[in-house]
């Protein structure tokens, strides 16, 4: 019949994440929740444009809220923080993070992974890794575009600024990391995950960072603005934002929880997967 | 040694029970699995195949327990039912994506992938995406993934499904020349016809429950009392009705929008006249044939009895 088998080894756990990683990248950069996420990620790139314009045709040299200046610089911490970090990554982190094993029993291909000589966690740590690099190449170009369109508004240093600009993409690929293992683990645990994970990151996270206390130390969000305290705009006429964000953890701390969340997270969504069956609809 | 082993295996989805304490012992060879809709085959497919875990009972695959054993995987290929691809992708790179997943160099990935293509005849669409693939093509596709790494054993579930005649008559020889190499095979169906086709070792299966495992002859002389009901979609369902009402075998006829649905008393007759007709194309393209199970439920009602 046919000629020598393709392998008679097992591939190593590190291996198969890899040829998992490989298979899932495209299908979920194509996917439409990538485009539908696309357009989320163009909306600071919108705003952005807009404050470009009234800049340039404005009657200031720079930009006024409440009368007082604001720098382009400032705005852009403030786009990090608000839009970005408290919102499009975690809102990133949940759709993507939820769906890394359950759009693949949605549509009924995991079958195809799960009958193959792999690990069960390296298909979900290959689909996080993919989730990675797909979000990573979404979000990076919105930022790029934000901070060369923002920083020169009344007139900051492009190259002065650049340092900060690296220090911001640093966090936010550490808050893809963390909240896509969070929500990877709540994606294989939990039966609708989603809505669990919108709770989290719309009722939850925004709540309880209002509020001074412990509990603010139980949000993702809380860590990762440990890691960037000068993202925050340090205009006076943003004082009363500062005020909510005035406790802040030490970029150690803040790195170490951050790493250790990651790593257990992902390290409990593979052990779920691994003991979990998976019931296709028929 | 047996190929698959149950020990009183069962297994329930909440209130509903998939399959009823099942002991059997599956030999060498081909097998093939036989039963209504809903009897438990594709239950007892993915328990096989480390799908899903017993509730009860304990099941050997080659010797070995399955679930959570990845390792065995090396030694099992399986084509599942359900129609599902990552669409996007040609059928060269979906299978050598699976393969690699096996172990070995993307080379060796690459040339398993195209020998697999080409023995279910699959060569001249391997770089078309699968989104754009018939029915038939996705089959021999999924068919292409399950033995392209070269398992001991092969699962297959209702591989002949929507199949077009001539796919289908190459199928059934790819399977019995699988068989005849010393590697085995499972293969489900809820018609007769096709696993007698494949082999004369079946296992009955209706209600979650085995009712008989052996020989499919006397399977056959209970079903040859039904008649058998065939559903054929086709450019031309009014040339091939034309056909059909000439031959003596054919019971009855009536139409569907694109197709044709006949009751035959002698389906082996019936079957050699379609491929006969497909081949020809004289009567336009045959584009699905499927089988309601009407008939084997009627022979299953009766067994129970």
């Amino acid at each position: 019949m046919m000629a020598a088998s393709p392998a008679n080894r097992r591939p190593s756990f590190v291996s198969s994440v890899l040829r998992i990683f490989d298979l899932s990248l495209s299908e979920m950069l194509w996917s439409r929740r990538s485009v539908f996420l696309a357009l989320l990620v163009g909306g600071p790139i919108l705003l952005a444009v807009v404050s470009r314009v009234v800049w340039m045709f404005g009657p200031n040299e720079s930009l006024r809220i409440n009368g007082g200046a604001v720098s382009g610089a400032s705005i852009f911490g403030l786009m990090i923080w608000l839009l970005y970090v408290r919102f499009i990554v975690p809102i990133l982190g949940v759709f993507y993070g939820t769906s890394l094993i359950a759009d693949e029993v949605e549509d009924r291909t995991i079958t195809y992974l799960f009958t193959r000589p792999i690990q069960r966690g390296a298909v979900l740590v290959g689909k996080y890794l993919a989730y990675l690099a797909c979000t990573v190449l979404l979000i990076l170009p919105s930022v790029m575009v934000v901070f060369f369109l923002m920083v020169p508004v009344g007139g900051g240093s492009i190259a002065q600024m650049f340092p900060s600009l690296l220090a911001d993409l640093g966090m936010l690929a550490a808050g893809l990391a963390a909240y896509g293992a969070v929500f990877a683990w709540v994606g294989a645990r939990v039966k609708r995950p989603l809505v669990a994970g919108l709770v989290f990151v719309l009722g939850w996270e925004p709540a309880v960072l209002l509020f001074p206390g412990y509990l603010k130390r139980a949000t993702v969000a809380y860590y990762l603005q440990g890691l960037v305290p000068h993202a925050m705009p340090q205009d006076s006429t943003m004082s009363l934002l500062l005020q909510t964000f005035a406790d802040m953890p030490g970029i150690l701390p803040s790195l170490v929880v951050l790493v250790v969340l990651t790593a257990g997270a992902l390290w409990f969504a593979a052990r779920t997967v691994a003991s979990r069956e998976y019931v296709l609809e028929q | 040694m047996s190929l698959i082993a149950a020990a009183q295996v069962s297994k329930w989805y909440g209130q509903v029970i998939g399959l009823n304490d099942v002991t059997l012992s599956v030999p060498p060879g081909i097998t093939g699995l036989l039963g209504p809709n809903g009897a438990g085959k594709s239950t007892f497919m993915k328990l096989v195949t480390g799908q899903l875990k017993p509730s009860k009972g304990r099941i050997t695959v080659l010797g070995e327990p399955i679930w959570q054993n990845p390792d065995l995987y090396f030694r099992i290929g399986f084509c599942p039912e359900q129609d599902a691809f990552y669409e996007r992708m040609t059928g060269l790179e979906w299978v050598t994506a699976l393969v690699r997943l096996n172990g070995g160099s993307e080379t060796a990935a690459i040339e398993a992938a195209k020998r697999a293509l080409d023995l279910v005849d699959l060569s001249s669409a391997a770089h078309k995406k699968i989104g754009a693939y018939s029915k038939g093509m996705r089959q021999r596709v999924k068919m292409a993934q399950a033995l392209a790494h070269e398992p001991e054993l092969l699962i297959l579930d209702e591989p002949l499904s929507g199949m077009d005649p001539i796919a289908r008559r190459k199928t059934i020889t790819l399977i019995r020349e699988w068989g005849r190499s010393g590697r085995s095979v499972i293969v489900s169906s809820h018609i007769l016809h096709e696993i007698e086709a494949m082999t004369a070792n079946i296992l009955l299966i209706n209600q979650g429950r085995i009712l008989a495992e052996g020989d499919v002859h006397q399977i056959r002389d209970l079903i040859d009392k039904h008649p058998h009901t065939v559903h054929i979609r086709a450019e031309q369902p009014r040339a091939l009705a034309r056909e059909f009402l000439a031959s003596d075998h054919v019971l009855s006829l009536r139409f569907e929008a694109d197709a044709v649905i006949v009751q035959t008393g002698k389906p082996d007759l019936f079957y050699a006249q379609l491929t006969a007709l497909a081949a020809s194309n004289d009567l336009g393209i045959i584009h699905e044939v499927t089988s309601p199970d009407d008939n084997l439920q009627a022979v299953f009602q009766y067994l129970v009895k």
